[in-house]
C-alpha cells in the first residue's frame, strides 16, 4: 500500500520532467521553416512575439504583476542593438543580445524598485508611464535614436562570423530567432518550476500570505521584474536585427498591448500560452488584414471578446477543460 | 520559572480616531497556552497583525525572547519564529494542498529563492511538508487544489503552512470560525495536538473550547486588557461575566 500524500510528492516531483509533446513546436517550428519558405520574415516576427510573450508571462501569469508597460523593455533592447551598431560600430549579434539583455534588465530592475510597491491600477499607471517616458526620450533623443524616423538600414555582422542575415528569405533570421527562443524558454522554463518560481505563483496566489511566511516579496518580486525587463529585451534585440531597422513602434502602447493580448488569447501563467498565443493572434491579424484591411481589427476585437467571456484561461484553458472532460468520461 | 517568549509593552494603535489598542501588555511564555478572548471589535485580530508585523503600533513596543522586534519587518518576525494563522482563509487557492505547505517549508529552510533546481527534486522539502500533512491527517488530500476542500479542512491547511516554519510562537486567529458544528472537532484534535513546546495564543470564541485548551486567558475589550487570569479567575470574575460572556450567552 502507498501512503497517503506518495501520489501528490510524485506529481511535484515529477512536474518539471519533460513531457512528450513539449517537443511540438519546435518540431512545428521546424516543418515551418520547409514548408513556408516565403513566409520566414513573418515567421520570425511570431517566434519574437512568442519570446516576448514569454518574458510577459513570468511576470504577469506566475508572479501575477499586471503591466500595461511591458513594450518598454522590448524597446530598450531594441534601441540598443540600434544604437550600438549605428554609432559604435558594435554589430556582432550575439553580444548585442547581451548588451540588449544588461541595458533592459537594467532599466527593470531601477523601475521595479520604485514601481512594485504600488499594486492593481496604480501600477497599470506606473508601467504605463514609465513606457511613456522612454518613447518620448527615443523620440527626443533624435542624435542618438533617429527621432521619429528611427534607424532605418542597419547592419548586423554574420552570426558566429558565419552566417549571414538574409534580407531577401530571411532563413537566417528565422533560425536565429529560433535558437535564441529555444535558449530563453529552457531559462525560463528553469525559473518557474524552481522554488524561486513557486514562491512567484505564491505571491500571485495569496501576498498577505507570502508576507506572513516570511518571503521578501519585494526583493523577489523586483528580481523577478529584472529577468522578465532582460528577456524583452533580448526579443527587442532579436527584432531589430531581424528586421535591419528600429523605430518608434517598438515602444508603444499598440506592441505593449498587442503581447498582452497575445498572453491572455493563449493562456497566462502556462508557459506554452505565449506560443500558442502568439501563433494564433498573428496568423489571425495576417489572414483578416488580408481579407477585410480595413475592418481586420474589428474581427479581432470580437475574438478577444468571446475569449474573455467564455475562456478566462484562454485557448490552452479551453483545451485542459476538454482533455479533463475527456478523462472524466473515461474514467468513468 | 518560566521563559517569557513574546511580550508588548504600551502597545497602542490608532485608526484615525479610533483606538484599537490602547495600552496593551500581554506576556505569552514558553510552552503557553493562552487563550486571548473578547467581543468582536474588541482588537484582538488588530494585536495579532501587531505582534507579527503587518501592523506598525503607533506607540509602544513587541519583545521577543528579550529582543525588541518592533522594527522588523513580518519576515525577520517570522525568522525569529513567530508564525500565525489568519482569521479569514488566506491560502494560495489555485495550488495543491502539498505546494501551500511546500511554499512555507522551503521558505524556512531557505531554499525559497533558489532558481535552478527543481522545485520537485527537493525531496527534504516535499518529504517535511508531507510529513506535517500527516500529523494534521491532511495527507490524503495532499495533491487537490486548496479551492476544492471543504472550508474546515482548509482551515486545516491554514495551521499547516504557519506549523510549516517550525514555529517557536503560534498566533491562531479563530481557528475554528466558520467550521461547520461537524467538522469542527478536526481542528480542536489539531489544536490539542500542537507539540509541546510551542507557545500558542489563540483567538477564539468557543468557550468551551477556550476553558479547555487554556491555561492563560487574557479578555479584551475596546482595545484594552480587561482582566487576565486562569481560566478559573477567569470564569469567576463578575466583571467579565457582564461584558463579555453576558453579551456572548446573549448574542447566543
Ligand atoms: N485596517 C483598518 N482600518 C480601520 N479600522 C480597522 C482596520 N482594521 C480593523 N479596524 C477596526 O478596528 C477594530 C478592531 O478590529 P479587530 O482587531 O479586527 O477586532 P477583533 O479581531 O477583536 O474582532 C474594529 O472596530 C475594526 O473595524
Ligand atoms: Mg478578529
Amino acid at each position: 500500500m502507498t501512503p497517503p500524500g506518495f501520489a501528490a510528492a510524485q506529481a511535484l516531483a515529477a512536474r518539471h520532467r519533460f513531457k512528450w509533446w513539449e517537443v511540438l513546436p519546435w518540431v512545428a517550428a521546424i516543418a515551418a521553416f520547409f514548408l513556408f519558405p516565403t513566409y520566414l520574415s513573418f515567421g520570425t516576427q511570431v517566434l519574437i512575439t512568442i519570446l516576448f510573450a514569454l518574458s510577459l508571462d513570468l511576470v504577469m501569469g506566475y508572479a501575477g504583476i499586471v503591466t500595461l508597460g511591458h513594450a518598454a523593455f522590448f524597446g530598450a533592447g531594441a534601441y540598443t542593438v540600434g544604437i550600438l551598431a549605428l554609432h559604435f560600430g558594435w554589430n556582432e549579434p550575439l553580444s548585442g543580445l547581451v548588451a540588449a539583455a544588461v541595458v533592459a534588465g537594467a532599466i527593470g530592475f531601477v523601475s521595479g524598485v520604485v514601481l512594485l510597491r504600488t499594486q492593481g491600477l496604480a501600477l497599470l499607471m506606473v508601467t504605463l508611464c514609465t513606457m511613456a517616458l522612454l518613447e518620448e526620450s527615443a523620440n527626443m533623443g533624435a542624435a542618438y535614436t533617429g527621432g521619429f524616423d528611427g534607424m532605418p538600414g542597419l547592419e548586423f555582422a554574420p552570426i558566429f562570423g558565419v552566417f549571414q542575415f538574409d534580407p531577401l528569405f530571411f532563413r537566417a533570421q528565422y533560425l536565429y530567432a529560433l535558437a535564441v527562443l529555444l535558449v530563453c524558454f529552457v531559462l525560463v522554463r528553469a525559473l518557474v518550476y524552481s522554488p524561486f518560481g513557486e514562491s512567484l505563483t505564491g505571491i500571485r496566489e495569496n501576498v498577505l500570505r507570502m508576507h506572513a511566511v516570511g518571503a521578501p516579496v519585494q526583493r523577489r518580486l523586483v528580481v523577478a521584474y529584472t529577468i522578465s525587463a532582460a528577456l524583452a529585451g533580448v526579443a527587442g534585440a532579436v527584432f531589430t536585427q531581424t528586421t535591419a531597422f528600429v523605430n518608434l513602434s517598438v515602444l508603444g502602447l499598440d506592441r505593449a498591448a498587442g503581447v498582452l493580448i497575445v498572453l491572455i488569447l493563449g493562456g497566462y501563467g502556462r508557459l506554452y500560452g505565449a506560443f500558442v498565443g502568439a501563433v494564433a493572434y498573428m496568423v489571425l491579424e495576417h489572414t483578416l488584414a488580408k481579407a477585410y484591411p480595413t475592418a481586420w481589427q474589428l474581427g479581432i476585437g470580437i475574438v478577444l471578446i468571446v475569449v474573455a467571456l467564455y475562456a478566462r484561461n484562454g485557448i490552452l484553458g479551453i483545451a485542459e477543460t476538454l482533455r479533463g472532460r475527456l478523462r472524466m468520461r473515461r474514467a468513468s | 520559572m518560566t521563559a517569557v517568549l513574546l511580550e508588548t509593552r504600551g502597545l497602542c494603535k490608532n485608526f484615525g480616531a479610533l483606538e484599537v489598542a490602547r495600552e496593551v501588555g500581554i506576556r505569552l511564555e514558553a510552552g503557553a497556552r493562552h487563550a486571548l478572548i473578547g467581543p468582536n471589535g474588541a482588537g484582538k485580530t488588530t494585536l495579532v497583525n501587531l505582534l507579527t508585523g503587518l501592523l506598525r503600533p503607533s506607540r509602544g513596543r513587541v519583545l521577543l525572547r528579550g529582543e525588541d522586534v518592533t522594527h522588523l519587518t513580518q519576515a525577520g518576525r517570522v525568522k525569529r519564529g513567530i508564525a500565525r494563522t489568519f482569521q479569514i482563509n488566506q491560502l494560495f487557492r489555485g495550488l495543491t494542498v502539498l505546494e501551500n505547505v511546500y511554499i512555507a517549508v522551503a521558505e524556512r529552510m531557505g531554499v525559497a529563492s533558489s532558481m535552478i533546481r527543481p522545485a520537485g527534486r527537493r525531496r527534504d522539502v516535499i518529504d517535511q511538508a508531507l510529513r506535517l500533512l500527516e500529523t494534521l491527517k491532511l495527507a490524503d488530500d495532499a495533491g487537490r487544489r486548496v479551492a476544492e476542500l471543504p472550508y474546515g479542512r482548509q482551515r486545516l491547511v491554514e495551521i499547516a503552512i504557519a506549523l510549516g516554519l517550525e514555529p517557536r510562537v503560534l498566533l491562531l486567529d479563530e481557528p475554528a470560525a466558520g467550521v461547520p458544528g461537524a467538522e469542527s472537532h478536526i481542528i480542536l484534535d489539531a489544536i490539542a495536538a500542537l507539540p509541546d513546546e510551542i507557545g500558542v495564543l489563540i483567538i477564539e470564541h468557543d468557550m468551551d473550547l477556550v476553558f479547555r485548551f487554556a491555561q492563560q486567558i487574557t479578555v479584551m475589550v475596546s482595545g484594552e486588557i480587561f482582566a487576565e487570569g486562569t481560566p478559573t479567575e477567569i470564569a469567576a470574575n463578575r466583571d467579565v461575566r457582564a461584558v463579555y460572556l453576558g453579551s456572548a450567552a446573549a448574542d447566543g
